[in-house]
């Protein structure tokens, strides 16, 4: 539905007025003007994930990749360094990336033959002495984003100012360390990323998986009646859903990610990993997060805005444990391609049995998985009437008011260094909303702040 | 885990062979459309696996191979089938709830290799999918190289691969049925 560009405006507003109570406006998560100055004011700003490391292992491999939607490729040239060039040919505009991976040291331009190297600048163009006598080509690059890393993980965003990469992970990163850092060896991609295309906004997804559990029981109640889906390995160890207390569930909230972690308190768990993966662990972790890790049974996470990881559980029918980041690519107001990572940690790559197991947790959050099967159905069900004419013109809001002061009488706030330097919620009732309030501020923090001025690759004369 | 690409020849079996072998493909196909699944695993060898690797875009002329060797969106054995079956059986299995409306068309049927008793057959497909009130119905198209194992007077589905046609899948979502 498309707004006036006060409406837009309002509409942001809004959400930054009311998510502090819990509230927020509804069209936000299906309006066209909204989705377009999402792209420009927040992915254009954010760090964006767009691949890991272990993926390129060759100079000259690349990748496609997306930022704020648009098609980049992601690059390793001969020096080591990683580049994203927007796939646009900077004569007219043509695009010359025609497979989604590949190893080349320069990319040829199908229309009119003009070529780059792999870090984007221009190498030459055919008839040059005949057609471009005056043109410096030492003048002329592919538009770049920028690209910074983070033990393998490789973001990028489009303007180059804010936060480092690592300011802008911030208390997040002792959970990432534990996430995608846990063993010496580090992580490795195993195979290509899922890709499929659904229709849902993109918020969704990242809320979802920023905390929400309180959806499971009820999407997911299918699952836990199926005999064998609902055997669990340290959830065993628990007392049923219905009965848990407060001290299992806890929700880390950062400036710019939120996770939900479940531990049960037993030092033996590790997730449900091989024993051996405590010879495992990564030297640069510190007691504390050995001690967490080892009483875990899952982690799901989100950065702002839209990048998932999780490390999940091992059990039953759910195979695990499993590691993915996964992307929430904007399509549209009400389209969103996911792009998910399946890793393991290298020390256990070549351990059969344990990798059969791992893929198995990693195929339930698959388009076709028993648990993402049923979240893609609901999903879209919110892109198809959030856009309503009826909750537009009453000006409905939507509520995230659990985890409030005065909602539950089981909420605690913890402070033990154990979980951690982020502001750690327990809580009795086994949910808060704070991890999706907290994507909505800061997801107004950016959508305040007006569209950013790039520099361009080139000056203007 | 690794699987190669379908090689596109036909071998001669007699017309009772092929026939026996379309009829099964029919009839399976009518228990899939109509979520008769209990009776679909029945169809299914003990030891039957059915995976739907992750295709890519490649270069042409590139070594790559364009199926994934390591990467499915499925990859499952009798136990997890099973399992899939019970499951979409309940009432909060919301990926099918309301039930898709599912027609698969299948032809290009071709014997490609006959070994003991086994045949390994190759089929081409559309699965339409409708569902709830929508109007943007769905579209998966496959080409699928499935075993068929003789079991005493019976031949049964002891392995499949689904080679989707996209590399990109465009789905509500990806329930067996549609495979």
């Amino acid at each position: 539905m498309a707004q006036s560009a006060d409406k837009t405006e309002q509409l942001i507003e809004q959400t930054g007025e009311k998510i502090g109570k819990g509230k927020f406006p509804f069209q936000i998560y299906s309006d066209d003007a909204i989705y377009e100055e999402e792209l420009r004011r927040l992915f254009s700003r954010t760090w964006n994930y767009i691949g890991h490391t272990s993926e390129f292992q060759e100079p000259g491999d690349y990748a496609r990749r997306y930022i704020a939607g648009d098609p980049y490729i992601l690059t390793y040239d001969r020096d080591g360094e990683y580049h994203a060039l927007l796939d646009a040919c900077k004569h007219r505009g043509a695009q010359f990336c025609t497979a989604d991976k590949g190893n080349t040291t320069h990319f040829r331009c199908p229309y009119h033959g003009w070529t780059y190297r792999n870090d984007g600048e221009l190498q030459g163009m055919p008839y040059k002495e005949e057609s471009y006598q005056d043109l410096d080509p030492g003048e002329i690059r592919l538009e770049k984003a920028t690209v910074e890393r983070y033990n393998g993980l490789i973001f990028g965003r489009l303007v180059d100012e804010g936060p480092s990469l690592e300011e802008y992970l911030g208390d997040f990163t002792w959970y990432l360390d534990l996430l995608v850092d846990l063993t010496e060896e580090g992580m490795t991609v195993v195979a290509d990323p899922h890709r499929s295309v659904a229709p849902h906004n993109w918020k969704t997804p990242a809320q979802n998986f920023g905390g929400d559990n309180y959806h499971v029981l009820a999407t997911h109640q299918a699952v836990f009646e199926s005999e064998g889906l609902g055997e669990a390995g340290p959830w065993e160890t628990l007392p049923s859903a219905q009965e848990r207390k407060g001290d299992y569930n806890h929700l880390a909230v950062t400036e710019n990610a939120s996770l939900s972690f479940l531990v049960n308190y037993d030092t033996d768990t590790h997730m449900g990993y091989p024993d051996e993966v405590t010879d495992y662990y990564s030297s640069d972790l510190t007691d504390k997060q050995r001690e967490l890790f080892s009483q875990s049974v899952y982690f799901f996470s989100t950065l702002y805005p839209n990048t998932n990881i999780n490390h999940a559980i091992s059990g039953g029918g759910w195979g695990g444990p499993w590691v993915q980041i996964r992307t929430f690519v904007p399509r549209g107001p009400s389209e969103t391609e996911i792009m998910s990572w399946w890793l393991v940690p290298k020390e256990l790559a070549d351990d059969e049995e344990f990798m059969e197991r791992a893929y198995h947790g990693f195929e339930t959050t698959s388009p076709g998985g028993t648990f993402e099967a049923d979240d893609l159905s609901v999903w879209a069900g919110i892109a198809d009437s959030t856009d309503s004419v009826t909750l537009e013109l009453n000006e409905t809001v939507g509520n995230m008011e659990q985890g409030l002061e005065g909602m539950s009488d089981d909420l605690e706030t913890v402070d033990d260094p154990l979980f951690g330097p982020a502001e750690v919620q327990r809580f009795g009732g086994y949910y808060s909303e704070a991890g999706a309030r907290n994507h909505l501020k800061h997801w107004h923090r950016y959508m305040s702040m007006g569209r950013p001025e790039l520099d361009g690759s080139e000056t203007d004369e | 885990m690794s699987e190669s690409e379908p090689v596109d020849t036909a071998t001669t079996v007699s017309p009772a062979v092929q026939h026996e072998v379309e009829q099964l493909l029919y009839t399976e196909a009518e228990l899939l459309d109509s979520f008769r699944l209990e009776e679909w695993l029945e169809l299914l060898t003990e030891d039957i696996r059915i995976t739907a690797p992750i295709r890519r875009h490649t270069h042409p002329g590139t070594d790559q191979p364009e199926f994934s060797e390591d990467g499915y969106y499925i990859y499952n054995e009798y136990d997890i089938l099973r399992e899939r079956v019970t499951r979409l059986g309940k009432e909060y299995a919301w990926a099918e709830n309301p039930r898709s409306r599912v027609r698969h068309v299948i032809g290009n049927v071709r014997v490609t290799e006959v070994e003991g008793e086994e045949y390994t057959v190759l089929n081409n497909q559309q699965v339409y999918r409708s569902y709830g009130d929508a109007t943007d119905s769905e579209t998966l198209s496959a080409q699928r190289e499935t075993t068929l194992r003789r079991v005493g007077d019976d031949l049964k589905i002891a392995d499949r691969v689904v080679y989707f046609d996209d590399s990109v899948i465009d789905l509500k979502n990806l329930t067996i049925v549609l495979l």
